[in-house]
């Protein structure tokens, strides 16, 4: 960090004792950053120590305790592997049929002016902002008559109303930035355009489409709302489980830490590996790439 | 293959490509939109068969919308939560932009750390502040006490419960401005601020006459998704407050929320989430003209 510094300051013509000064105040942004991360944080790291708390010293604000994994143990022997496949299925399965059905799509939108194309851009930004009680009150009440109501298919088909907007929106401009020379060479050599997608646009796409794949997967598997409402036992997900701690009269605190932990750890590695696309992510439909 | 031959090819196989997908979101998002205009124009409720035909009177929904005082005093709170959340987000978010706006190794790895908030699944953050606002366990409240400042417990407090969710809410959501205005920083051209420098401007000087300017457009996209998604908030209220106590929480989500799933009120929670889906287009179509996706520049 220091390296780049200083060529930067010569550059710019910088005597000694302001390099140093330069320097001085870099350490203690980084400080100040450093510090301010670990209060951010607290709140969670609060969470995690109080699921490994011995349930008679739960309430207890001390940290001196000597850490068990009771409350992971009484999870375990539950009900809660079952919500937690629930969310595992349902997320998988919507990740998939969204990168399925919307990649293509994706594709012939970044290489094709389609004459609509201004208008499904701004469906897909309405689809990406629209309140998700809109779409539970038809969606509950299409369930019911179909019979999809408390399963881990209703799921994945209401998933995909954020889903599909999502890998549209994000793979369109990462095909943009494949150069089209590319393909058109594939065309000449006498390939087709979705033969030419699948050997050369799309494998150049990978790191794109793996980001994309995992955004669909952490915005599912953090659902509540949808689950919440569409769900009873059958297919109930983890993050509702978590809710279902909380009726019984003495509040289980011990066990709804330690789910809340297992809950967050899939986010926090994946979150780790698309770090770089998530704000892009997020923002899907609102920003012209 | 001719040129003409290959350009239909072309648009043969592209429209086949993307057919699926639109037949799909239609599927998911379009009919149920309409299914809901449509049973927002009825009084539907399951316990009255046949109410979902009755269209007789399709406008009652919306009238009595605009003469129910409680859905008015939702409409109320959801704009002071969306106001209190925003704005607290905004001006944390860009202000440790402004401070951490430096470009090495290092902070990338804290700027890493700090989309952990705003990863979360949005449960986990409302056990989180569970814990945090409930006196006896919150090691808030045990900081506070042994500080000899006695507080009493926030989200049972009429009073506070509003403001106590805001602050939940700008924790989840500050990285999200945050990195937006980091990322605009970082685009920025050194010249001008170089320029600035010389020509002797002070740190609030180079802000609101160098750097503001320059990061405007990404922070004003940054406030509207946050404002729009701040409409949104549910899980925070759920685990919370559950809307109370008594209405000091129910905003207009919550309020439809509960009028619909609660009090089977399908057609009156339909006309509620018809009126909010119309608020959130007018909010899309200023994203959109602010962020360059529009029809007209396709």
């Amino acid at each position: 960090m220091s390296s780049s510094a200083a060529p930067a300051s010569r550059a710019l013509g910088l005597a000694p004792a302001r390099r140093r000064v330069w320097r001085w105040q870099r350490h203690a942004v980084h400080a100040t950053g450093a510090s301010l991360l670990f209060l951010a944080l607290l709140p969670v790291l609060w969470l995690v120590q109080m699921s490994f708390r011995p349930n008679a010293n739960i309430l207890g604000a001390g940290l001196a305790f000597t850490p068990t994994l009771e409350n992971y143990r009484a999870l375990a022997a539950g009900g809660f592997p079952a919500s937690f496949l629930h969310s595992l299925l349902a997320s998988a399965g919507s990740t998939f049929l969204s990168l399925l059905i919307g990649v293509p799509a994706a594709y012939a939108l970044a290489r094709f002016p389609f004459r609509s194309g201004g208008q499904i851009a701004m469906w897909i930004l309405v689809t990406r902002m629209a309140p998700p009680i809109a779409f539970t009150i038809p969606f509950f009440l299409a369930f019911t008559w179909l019979g999809l109501m408390d399963t881990v298919s209703g799921l994945v088909i209401i998933y995909l109303t954020f889903n599909l907007a999502m890998v549209i929106w994000t793979m369109k401009s990462f095909f943009a930035a494949v150069p089209r020379s590319l393909e058109e060479a594939a065309w000449i050599d006498g390939a087709g355009i979705w033969q030419s997608f699948l050997r050369v646009t799309l494998p150049l796409s990978a790191p794109g489409l793996a980001a994309t794949g995992i955004l669909c997967f952490i915005m599912s598997w953090n659902d509540f709302f949808f689950a919440l409402i569409l769900t009873r036992t059958n297919a109930m997900t983890a993050p509702v489980a978590i809710v279902n701690f909380m009726q019984y009269a003495g509040w289980e605190w011990g066990k709804i830490a330690a789910a809340g932990v297992v809950v967050l750890l899939p986010v926090l590695v994946f979150t780790f590996f698309v770090r770089s696309y998530l704000v892009r992510g997020l923002m899907a439909g609102g920003v012209k790439e | 293959m001719t040129a003409a031959a290959w350009s239909i090819e072309q648009r043969r196989a592209f429209t086949l490509g993307l057919a699926p997908a639109l037949v799909v979101l239609a599927a998911v998002t379009l009919g149920p939109a309409i299914y809901l205009l449509v049973t927002s124009l009825t009084p539907l409720t399951p316990v009255t068969p046949g109410s979902g035909l009755d269209f007789s009177t399709p406008l009652a929904n919306y009238t009595q919308a605009l003469f129910e005082s409680s859905f008015l005093h939702s409409v109320g709170l959801q704009l002071e939560l969306s106001a209190i959340t925003v704005g607290l987000q905004t001006l944390v978010g860009l202000g440790l932009a402004l401070l951490l706006n430096i470009e090495s190794r290092f902070m990338e790895a804290i700027r890493t750390g700090f989309l952990v908030p705003m990863v979360l699944p949005p449960i986990v953050v409302a056990i989180i502040w569970k814990i945090l606002y409930t006196p006896g366990i919150s090691p808030l409240y045990a900081t506070l006490n042994f500080f000899g400042i006695p507080v009493g417990s926030l989200i049972t407090d009429p009073a506070t419960a509003l403001p106590a969710i805001a602050v939940a809410d700008s924790w989840e959501w500050f990285p999200f401005t945050l990195l937006m205005v980091l990322a605009a920083l970082q685009m920025m051209p050194k010249e001008p601020l170089e320029a600035a420098r010389i020509d002797g401007a002070g740190p609030f000087q180079m802000f609101w006459y160098v750097k503001l300017p320059f990061i405007r457009p990404a922070l004003t996209i940054a406030v509207l998704f946050r404002l729009i998604d701040s409409i949104k908030a549910f899980p925070l209220i759920y685990v919370l407050t559950n809307g109370g106590p008594g209405l000091a929480t129910e905003v207009t989500n919550y309020y439809a929320f509960i009028q619909t799933f609660n009090f089977a009120y399908w057609g009156y929670g339909s006309a509620i989430a018809t009126l909010m889906i119309a608020g959130v287009f007018l909010l899309s179509l200023l994203v959109a003209r602010l962020g360059g996706t529009s029809a007209a520049d396709e």
